[in-house]
């Protein structure tokens, strides 16, 4: 119960953060903006999604994790490490050819991976993880 | 990996979630295993068979 209830301290502040952050910072509306907030966005609801599914094993007297669902996250987690291989590379390749700085090129690397995580694990969970 | 879990627990009248909550696992995991979509662990599939009180090899069959 401990750890359903820090995921949602953590999302909330997360939220309260962007909110404070897209209020303060009078954005332009710019592509790049709007990208970075939809990232943010659905790093915090998939947060939020998995403290609900916790919450929601937790009412039906079930554990919050079991042998699959630590094997989903296993195989998201090493599926997402590859293709963010080929993200930070493909990150390298067009840091050069682009105007944006090297912190939001920081930026953007790890809300991609964090995005990049968030699918593989939708995938592997709706598909079932492959057998070896 | 075939099993027969869905109609083993059809004939013990059990809920997949009653299942699930007998062998300590989430009801997903029993939906994915009987949907053929999962192997379970040695440990799980000894625990399933005991609630049906059957040899290991008659709720999993191996090579079908």
């Amino acid at each position: 119960m401990k750890k359903t209830i820090l995921i949602f301290v953590i999302a909330g502040l997360v939220l309260v953060t962007l909110i404070f952050w897209a209020v303060n910072s009078k954005l332009s509306g710019g592509l790049p903006e709007i990208l970075m907030l939809a990232g943010a966005l659905i790093v915090v609801g998939f947060a939020f999604f998995l403290g609900a599914m916790r919450l929601r094993s937790k009412l039906r007297k079930e554990p919050a994790e079991d042998e699959l669902s630590k094997r989903v996250k296993t195989k998201a987690s090493s599926l997402s490490f590859y293709i963010s291989i080929y993200l930070w590379l493909f990150i390298m390749y067009i840091s050069d050819k682009t105007t944006l700085e090297a912190d939001s090129l920081i930026g953007a690397g790890i809300m991609g991976m964090a995005i990049v995580f968030f699918l593989s694990w939708i995938g592997i969970k709706f598909i079932g993880p492959r057998y070896e | 990996m075939n099993n027969r879990i869905k109609e083993l627990r059809a004939r013990f009248n059990l809920s997949q979630l009653e299942l699930a909550q007998q062998v300590g696992v989430r009801r997903e995991t029993i939906v994915f295993l009987e949907k053929g979509k999962y192997n379970p662990s040695l440990k799980l599939a000894f625990d399933i068979s005991r609630v049906f009180k059957l040899p290991i090899e008659e709720v999993f069959i191996f090579g079908v």
